[in-house]
């Protein structure tokens, strides 16, 4: 008979702990806190059967729009057949991470900030947008060797003589 | 014989071998009842929530105040029991009468540290009935939780004679007297004169009396401290109410004026940090290129 299409279906592998990682889960887990706005990962711990999200939503990352005693409601975008819909789940926190994506504008902002009000004691207007790489400069090549190369005429003889 | 044994652990074994965490392999912390007691509400974000954590050493008794945190457990505040003698109690300072000093001592400290101690004063006078702070008009009173480690909970356990000190200095711990000394399991109810008695050294008392009558040599071994201080077992309560009213007089820290332990000359070379390799690396890579550097100069010409 066939393979159903359960809830868990085809997650043998997904759901699994990696290697010499079983057992009782890390306490920072925990003791992380999520407030609503925040980007949030979504990994499944296959350790704790409580709250698991839907495979699909392993591996995506959504905001924070609800807070409860064990568990945090994320927004995750699903596309469905031409659209794209805002599905609101609720996780437990052994199952999410909070997300690194907005690391890096959260620092370029700080930073940014601390440019623009040292220019400003400075008395300078600065622009801090992010440029594009360019087109690289031009450069000499060096110890280079000139070697022509031409063309022979075809010899019918000797090319012929592989078989024919 | 002697020579090559069939080898156990195949390294094969030791490639798959998962360790428990550090603290489970050296037997110190139950992470399943961690896991309870750490875990916050999430819609309580950043709030704190406080173990009365009690640990027995051989010769010393902790309590203390403790919440977690990523960077790692903060401790509010401390007491132990060999800061006792200050208070007037210099010996039996792991038994039942002791624990519940520290636990007094711990409870009356932390109120102080929070401003609590005028409104919450607890049960002034020990008498072994179950005592449950009531909760005063404007602040709460101070909420932990008991945490006993890996300690047996069998009825009458030290731990929870520290439990019932902290309970009678005004914390809020939730618990039930079921484990309490003196619990009788037939009644299902606890005997609060026989509870009081512990809490008095009642029952070192009674052994103290015992052996003096019967044993005069083993009394004299066994409670050779108690002798030279010149405690009988008709003082003991009252020793311990004094203790209890100079714990509650004054329960600040009193910083130990000890020097630090002196350091030992090293006979070992000390391990060198990742920096410092580096930068050791470094070194004797310019060193090499400059030796190899002469001695091109040198064969060239």
């Amino acid at each position: 008979m066939p393979a159903g299409h359960g809830l868990r279906s085809r997650t043998r592998d997904l759901f699994a702990r990696p290697f010499r990682k079983k057992g009782y889960i890390p306490l920072t887990t925990y003791l992380r806190t999520y407030k609503i706005g925040d980007y949030v990962d979504v990994k499944v711990n296959g350790a704790v059967h409580k709250g698991m999200p839907h495979k699909f939503y392993h591996g995506r990352t959504g905001r924070v729009w609800n807070v409860t005693k064990r568990a945090i409601g994320v927004e995750i975008n699903k596309q469905v057949n031409g659209r794209i819909i805002r599905k609101r789940i609720h996780v437990r926190v052994e199952h999410v991470q909070p997300s690194r994506c907005t690391e890096e504008f959260r620092l370029r902002k700080a930073k940014n900030d601390q440019l623009k009000a040292d220019a400003k004691a400075r008395g300078e207007v600065i622009s801090t947008k992010r440029q594009p790489l360019g087109p690289k400069p031009g450069f000499m090549v060096g110890g280079a060797t000139i070697e022509t190369v031409t063309p022979i005429p075809y010899d019918v003889v000797n090319d012929l003589k592989g078989g024919y | 014989m002697g020579g090559f044994v069939k080898t156990q652990k195949t390294s094969a074994y030791s490639k798959r071998f998962q360790v428990k965490f550090k603290r489970r392999r050296a037997g110190k912390t139950d992470y399943r009842a961690r896991i309870r007691l750490i875990n916050q509400d999430k819609n309580k974000y950043n709030t704190p929530k406080y173990r009365f954590v009690v640990r027995f050493t051989n010769k010393d008794i902790t309590a203390q105040i403790i919440s977690a945190s990523i960077a790692g457990d903060m401790v509010l505040a401390s007491a132990y029991s060999h800061e006792l003698p200050r208070y007037g109690l210099e010996v039996g300072l792991t038994n039942y009468a002791a624990a519940y000093c520290t636990g007094l001592l711990l409870a009356r400290r932390v109120l102080k540290i929070r401003g609590l101690d005028q409104e919450y004063e607890g049960n002034v006078e020990a008498t072994g009935e179950d005592f449950s702070v009531e909760p005063a008009d404007e602040r709460r009173p101070f909420r932990a939780l008991l945490d006993v480690g890996l300690v047996r909970t069998t009825t009458g356990n030290r731990v929870f004679g520290a439990l019932k000190g902290a309970l009678d200095g005004g914390l809020d711990i939730p618990h039930s007297e079921k484990r309490f000394a003196g619990f009788k399991k037939d009644d299902k109810q606890l005997d609060a004169d026989i509870h009081r008695k512990y809490i008095y050294g009642g029952h070192v008392a009674d052994y103290m009396k015992n052996l003096a009558e019967e044993e005069p040599e083993k009394y004299q071994a066994h409670f050779s401290e108690y002798i030279k201080k010149g405690i009988e077992a008709e003082d003991m309560e009252a020793l311990y109410k004094k203790v209890h009213a100079a714990i509650r007089a004054d329960p600040s820290v009193v910083k130990s004026t000890k020097q630090p332990p002196m350091e030992h000359k090293r006979y070992n070379p000390k391990k060198l940090t990742y920096e410092q390799r580096k930068a050791s690396l470094v070194e004797r890579l310019n060193q090499l290129n400059s030796g190899a550097a002469d001695d091109d100069d040198e064969d060239d010409e």
